[in-house]
């Protein structure tokens, strides 16, 4: 090999494919402007979704004793806890607790407040009330929350007679009506209409209004739970949320009531709780928001390095022939080893480049686009250099790897179109591996060290996580290097078999 | 001394393709001529007669499987590299890069071939003169006419300035014009002394260029001798006379 002619066709491969558009969008316009778009586009969709989902008005069927009664539980829990909710929203900005309306403006603010408030404090208008918020005793957060619980099924649902719903037809498939349930609910049109595509109606409640009165004692020896029923479709998001609204207004509710009767009775709370599990999470946000990246990133940065791989590679070998620029390449005098290399370095790079270009924008794209202001700094993100420096070690075989493997496919390929088929399928056989980072549960084992790209996608999660497992990273280096020294050896002796090089 | 001035010697050059199922499929053979310098040599036959089979083994594209040549004084199959510096090759359907100006074309290859740069750049100028390319030397190759990019691709067969030249079927799809630039660019080497290797299956490029030829048809060398030689045994229909060579191998 001479490595001035090397250099020679590295050179003018270089400038060709900088001038090829294709190879432009998938090295630079697509890691540096396309997925940050993309990305604050699709977290900030998602967020608009779920404060919709969540100030939606949900539609529940029940019948008018059952409504009736639920409405009176929840005015009097509200009525109950007025004069505490008036002092505890005035701590976080809400001053005068008047009407049902403010109780929707005392709803947000403990969201946002709450956010501020894992967010670590940054310097924002809620600054002082996220303080309060945070020497508030649980007791008193937890009353604020079930406020806005209150608040979410009393004001943000529309009530609908169950003799209101259509008759029903046949129910669709995977629909059933469980068989103890109370005979308002048992009805086939219950079912059908909460899991009918309009989806006008969300959830069914059954509440035994009759049985109120024995509910209602004194007698702590003739205290009763009162059943109440709620039927859901809990393959329909709008459907679940109808259910967790009044999961959570329900435990509003029984909070209350405990407290009542512990306190008819002279009991303290911890006759109740004769247990409580007190949890403390040694690691930060910063820490567990670190590990979820850990998972992402490998499996980004592996398969952008293959995109940025693909279409110089194709270019240059199947383009090349398409072009009949190959044959005349061959008559000049350097060896066919020579152009093979030259034609790999710029491959190589060119996956480099995009893979390190995708990890920086993410970066950028995560501190400065999608996390809220000023709440990076409180996740600290802390990749330590030498693990950067190793993550980055280990990109190396697996460009030279990609490159090596797409340049000897694309080289087998008369044109650029069937190039494309044959390296297209390529992409899955190398997605699967690179995505076991994102599996939680997939313990970084050893043995895994030997399964190619699998042991560099677990790898470079254990190291974005501070962990240095150094028999790991020896047998990975290793043996990738080696899996891709054949690769280079397959496709120079590819490069070298004339009925590849001239089978146009 | 016959061998100082014969460039180009085929001895029994033969290509056969092995098939996946055992067949076999002979795409030369038995091949033998020479070419001198000063010398354009015709290599005559019709499509599929084994013309570019036989340049490609000659140029060490394809390399041999039976006999050997030696190009100016390099065997094709112990110093290939030597032979495809010796060389320029030009075919009809030659590509240019797309994506690169002429000059920049033109300088790649010069630098393959190891011309310093400063006698490179000087050499690309001489041949703009030469070939009237001075107009469009940095426009990119893919905005370029056919005639434009035919001219582009004389100057980089030319460019090392080699002392043997091998054209496949230089005209085919060309027009006049361009053909034209083809035939006076024939005879310009033919005047500097080169070797001319000249492929095509149209008799009259040959009986306007050639000194000597050989015919080819399926496979095998079917006549050979100077152009003078064909004319005294056809007579005057020398396109007849090409189909009764060919008649005759049938």
């Amino acid at each position: 090999m001479k490595a001035l002619r090397v250099l020679v066709i590295a050179r003018k491969e270089f400038r060709d494919v900088l001038r090829d558009r294709r190879t432009l969008f998938f090295m630079l316009l697509l890691p540096i402007v396309v997925m940050p778009l993309l990305m604050i586009l699709i977290s900030n969709f998602m967020k608009s979704q779920l404060k919709e989902k969540e100030s939606r008005i949900l539609t529940l069927a029940v019948e008018p004793q059952g409504k009736v009664l639920l409405r009176a539980l929840a005015n009097r829990w509200l009525s109950d806890h007025r004069g505490a909710l008036v002092g505890l929203s005035a701590r976080i900005g809400i001053e005068s607790l008047g009407g049902l309306d403010d109780l929707a403006q005392l709803s947000e603010r403990v969201k946002s407040v709450q956010d501020e408030a894992r967010g670590g404090l940054a310097d924002t208008a809620l600054l002082a009330y996220g303080r309060a918020w945070l020497e508030m005793s649980d007791d008193q957060r937890q009353m604020l929350q079930d406020a806005g619980a209150v608040h979410g099924f009393l004001n943000q649902t529309r009530w609908i007679g169950l003799d209101a719903l259509p008759p029903a037809g046949e129910l669709p498939p995977g629909v059933h009506v469980p068989e103890d349930l109370p005979a308002s609910l048992a009805d086939a049109r219950v079912a059908a209409a909460i899991t009918s595509e309009r989806k006008d109606v969300h959830a069914a409640l059954h509440v035994p209004a009759g049985e109120i009165d024995t509910w209602f004692t004194e007698d702590p020896a003739r205290a009763v739970s009162l059943p109440i029923t709620i039927v859901y479709d809990g393959s329909q998001s709008l459907s679940r949320e109808a259910h967790d609204r009044c999961a959570a207004f329900i435990e509003a509710l029984t909070r209350a009531e405990v407290r009542t009767r512990l306190k008819a009775q002279n009991l303290a709370r911890d006759f109740v709780e004769p247990f409580r599990l007190k949890e403390a999470n040694v690691a930060s946000e910063g820490r567990q928001f670190q590990a979820v990246i850990g998972g992402i990133l490998p499996y980004l940065i592996i398969l952008f390095c293959f995109f940025g791989a693909f279409y110089p590679s194709l270019d240059l070998t199947a383009g090349e022939k398409e072009r009949f620029t190959l044959e005349t390449l061959l008559l000049a005098p350097v060896s066919r080893v020579d152009i093979a290399a030259g034609k790999f370095v710029v491959v190589f790079a060119a996956a480099i480049t995009a893979a390190v270009l995708t990890t920086a924008s993410l970066a950028l794209t995560v501190t400065y686009g999608i996390l809220p202001k000023g709440t990076a700094e409180a996740f600290n993100l802390n990749f330590e250099l030498p693990a950067v420096l190793l993550t980055a070690s280990l990109l190396v075989p697996v460009a030279a790897l990609f490159a090596a493997m797409l340049l000897t496919v694309a080289l087998c390929a008369r044109s650029f179109k069937e190039a494309q088929s044959y390296a297209t399928p390529l992409q899955f056989l190398i997605v699967l591996p690179a995505m076991t980072a994102l599996m939680p549960d997939l313990q970084t084992e050893l043995k895994w060290a030997w399964v190619p790209l699998m042991n560099v996608s677990l790898l470079m999660r254990e190291l974005l996580k501070g962990n240095y497992l150094w028999d790991f990273y020896a047998i990975t280096l290793g043996s990738m290097f080696l899996l891709s020294g054949i690769m280079l050896w397959v496709a120079s002796r590819v490069f070298r078999r004339e009925s590849v090089l001239l089978r146009t | 001394m016959p061998d100082l001035v014969d460039l180009v010697q085929a001895r029994e050059l033969g290509k056969t393709y092995r098939g996946s199922k055992g067949t076999r499929t002979v795409a030369a053979s038995g091949i033998t001529f020479s070419a001198r310098a000063g010398e354009v040599f015709g290599l005559l036959g019709p499509n599929g007669a084994g013309k570019t089979t036989t340049l490609r083994m000659l140029s060490t594209v394809l390399s041999p499987t039976e006999g050997t040549a030696c190009i100016d004084g390099h065997d094709v199959r112990e110093a290939p590299d030597r032979v495809r510096a010796a060389i320029g090759f030009l075919s009809g359907n030659t590509g240019l890069y797309p994506r690169l100006t002429p000059r920049e074309v033109l300088a790649y290859f010069g630098r393959l071939y190891g011309l310093p740069e400063t006698a490179l750049a000087a050499r690309i100028e001489e041949l703009a003169g030469l070939l009237d390319m001075a107009g469009f030397l940095d426009r990119r190759c893919d905005a370029l006419s056919t005639g434009m990019k035919q001219k582009v691709n004389v100057a980089r067969t030319v460019l090392h300035d080699p002392r043997v030249l091998f054209l496949d079927e230089p005209t085919a799809g060309l027009d006049v014009l361009a053909s034209r630039t083809i035939i006076d660019f024939v005879r310009r080497c033919r005047g500097q002394g080169k070797c001319v290797v000249f492929s095509t299956h149209i008799m009259a490029e040959v009986a306007r260029l050639c000194d000597r030829l050989a015919i080819i048809h399926k496979g095998r060398v079917q006549f050979l001798g100077t152009l003078a030689e064909f004319r005294k045994d056809a007579g005057d229909d020398l396109e007849e006379a090409f189909l009764r060579v060919l008649e005759r191998a049938a």
